[in-house]
């Protein structure tokens, strides 16, 4: 189908529609979840939903997503309530206190979830596509929902903007001047269970927790500071639900939460290859850089020491000499000074070989150098 | 719920409806303890710091130096015992409160700014809604002229030495423009630069009448930068002016055995700016 025609779709409008939402809201969200080194809550929280589900779908009688929603939201932010007073009140470290909420919130929802299909219940139907979510099937009156929804959380996060940036960043501090830390950490916790309800039709709660975590990890390899960071976020999030989105529309039978969970992990790894400053590529770059230029400023040091030693500023140094210094590195090094100009090749004597010495804008860069490694440095 | 409770009633107390408490003192600790997985960590601290002087608070590696800061900060929930800085709880003094932690709690991989931590100094001065303007930013490059970071503004904080890091702490603490400055361990692992420009920008805040309280780590130091010192070791040792607390009886009870190491250095004559100096980060 060209894109066209397949942005005129009905059902393909409302999953695009519904791919945004769900971009804006995870990519905001996650980035907090990350920076505060909770990624895996998010995981433990969405797997969570699972039982609310289920029950909102009994106290609805039919698969309605606000009761789902509202069911998904109760039976998260009680498991991350389980998880913190385990935490607290108990020795189980943080890493436990996750797994137990998981498995038995998961479990539950399972059984739960088996239960319901086993009434002969006609409206049942499909309720077991919240395991990987089932974009197709979303309607008008859910986009209704779920951008309600994401507005709320938009609205939390630009009216607690600073407190939660201060709170992430230092929490002690945050608490010394007044914040109220316990309030503010408890409102991002709960908001991560916000973004899982608005991924639960798209995405399901198996993979949810990669559309938390994925966005915030790309956005965090280019931005500078947290408001980049955030924007960012919701970018990637926004780009990987239409790709995901679309592709599935265009090839049939592909589903559409995997696809943009597949389509963010890309961007993710990208970001971590090619991101300038912090990406793979630019460390290799930038370690290649430095192994290049330190052999030639050991040998601006090494040439200047020996003029200094010798009281001649234009002390010519035997080439094998150095060579035994530095190695197979030796005519390299050279040759790149010499195209910068810093030393110059000279004939010592007849029939005594090569020599080197410094010009005079290389005795400046050898004191530059030697200046550089100094220990005191003002 | 109890958290809604605890906020509405800190909302309503205001500093009118307190009775003062002690206010010739800008720090009243009174029978504090603190108590973690059964074991004392702070026992019956009685402690008294009155306004203008900078303490230092020592001891040796788990006195419970810093659970005395937390909990006189409500970070930590004393078991036992009430605080009060110029005669009134904490809790309705935060603006009149600075506080420098240790560098060790934050990420400095975290994406943010040099100017953007120190203006995090006046969130506790603006309102809910209000964002950081331009009033703030103003404060925040005036308070890193005076830790001579000014042109670094723009930086990133993790591309900052250990050094830099404890001074943009140093410049948050500095626009929170407090009465009484809590700092945790201000100098251990600088460099000296910054151990001169901390020590520096401490005394001219004493000498501006703020009071300094301040955890330190280094003995050798205690005589040249402070005029009250408070030794502790999960109990108060002693405490008071320097000359009278800093005695060899008095380290040797806090720290034990320990001292005998330090002893030659520490008693003999004032120690030099360059003398070697152990690293007890």
């Amino acid at each position: 189908m060209p894109m066209l025609a397949l942005l005129s779709d009905y059902t393909v409008q409302n999953v695009a529609i519904g791919a945004v939402l769900l971009g804006v809201v995870s990519g905001m969200l996650g980035s907090f979840a990350v920076l505060r080194q909770q990624s895996l809550l998010g995981d433990t929280l969405a797997h969570a939903a699972l039982p609310g589900v289920c029950i909102g779908f009994l106290i609805a009688g039919t698969r309605d997503l606000g009761w789902i929603m509202a069911g998904a939201l109760v039976t998260s932010v009680l498991a991350a309530l389980f998880v913190l007073a385990l935490t607290r009140r108990t020795r189980i470290k943080t890493d436990a206190a996750l797994g137990t909420a998981l498995g038995l919130t998961f479990a539950a929802g399972v059984v739960l979830l088996t239960w319901i299909q086993g009434q002969s219940n006609a409206s049942q139907g499909g309720l077991d596509t919240f395991l990987f979510g089932q974009a197709a099937a979303t309607l008008r009156s859910d986009l209704w929902i779920m951008g309600g929804v994401t507005l709320i959380a938009v609205a939390l996060v630009l009216c607690c903007w600073k407190q939660f940036k201060l709170v992430t960043f230092d929490p002690e501090f945050a608490g010394a001047s007044g914040l109220p830390v316990a309030l503010l950490e408890g409102v991002l916790t709960a908001m991560i269970a916000l973004a899982v309800v608005v991924g639960l039709q798209m995405v399901g709660v198996v993979l949810m927790t990669s559309m938390v975590i994925a966005p915030a990890v790309a956005a965090r390899q280019w931005a500078k500071r947290l408001e980049g960071m955030v924007v960012l976020a919701m970018g990637v999030g926004i780009v990987a639900g239409l790709s995901g989105a679309l592709i599935s529309a265009s090839a049939r039978n592909l589903a559409t939460g995997p696809l943009i969970v597949l389509a963010a992990t890309a961007i993710v790894l990208l970001s971590i290859l090619f991101a300038p400053g912090r990406g793979v590529l630019w460390e290799q770059i930038r370690r290649w850089h430095d192994r290049g230029t330190i052999g030639q400023r050991q040998m601006l040091s090494t040439l200047y020491k020996l003029a200094a030693h010798h009281r001649d500023p234009e002390y010519p140094a035997e080439a094998g000499m150095l060579d035994g210094l530095y190695g197979v590195r030796t005519q390299g090094i050279l040759r790149r000074l010499e195209q910068r100009g810093l030393v110059e090749a000279v004939e010592h004597m007849p029939g005594e070989g090569h020599h080197w010495t410094l010009t005079p804008a290389g005795r400046e860069e050898a004191e530059r150098v030697l200046a550089s490694v100094s220990p005191e440095t003002p | 719920m109890g958290i809604i409770q605890r906020l509405v009633t800190r909302h309503r107390r205001s500093a009118a409806h307190e009775p003062l408490h002690e206010p010739n003192l800008a720090l009243h600790v009174e029978d504090l303890t603190v108590v973690y997985e059964g074991k004392p960590v702070l026992w019956d601290i009685d402690l008294n710091v009155p306004p203008g002087v900078m303490a230092a608070i020592i001891g040796p590696n788990g006195a419970g130096k810093s659970t005395l800061l937390k909990s006189v900060l409500g970070l930590v929930q004393p078991t036992a015992g009430h605080v009060c800085i110029h005669g009134h709880s904490p809790r309705i003094q935060k603006r009149r409160i600075g506080y420098v932690p240790q560098r060790s709690t934050v990420d400095w991989d975290f994406p943010t700014t040099v100017l953007d931590v120190v203006m995090m100094g006046r969130y506790g001065h603006l309102g809910w809604m209000r964002w950081p303007g331009s009033d703030e930013r103003e404060r925040a490059l005036a308070a890193l002229d005076k830790v001579q970071m000014a042109h670094l503004g723009d930086r990133q904080i993790s591309q900052l030495s250990g050094g830099q890091q404890q001074r943009v702490f140093l410049a948050r603490a500095l626009v929170q423009e407090a009465d009484v400055y809590f700092l945790d361990e201000p100098m251990a692992g600088v460099d000296a630069t910054t151990e001169r420009v901390v020590v520096n920008l401490l005394k001219e805040l004493r000498d501006a009448g703020k009071t300094l309280i301040v955890v330190h780590h280094d003995l050798q130091t205690v005589r040249d930068y402070f005029d009250w010192l408070a030794i502790i070791n999960v109990r108060v040792i002693a405490q008071g002016r320097v000359p009278d607390v800093y005695t060899g009886e008095h380290l040797r009870r806090a720290y034990g055995g320990r001292i005998a190491l330090l002893e030659s250095e520490s008693f003999g004559t004032p120690r030099g700016v360059d003398a070697p100096r152990n690293d007890g980060a």
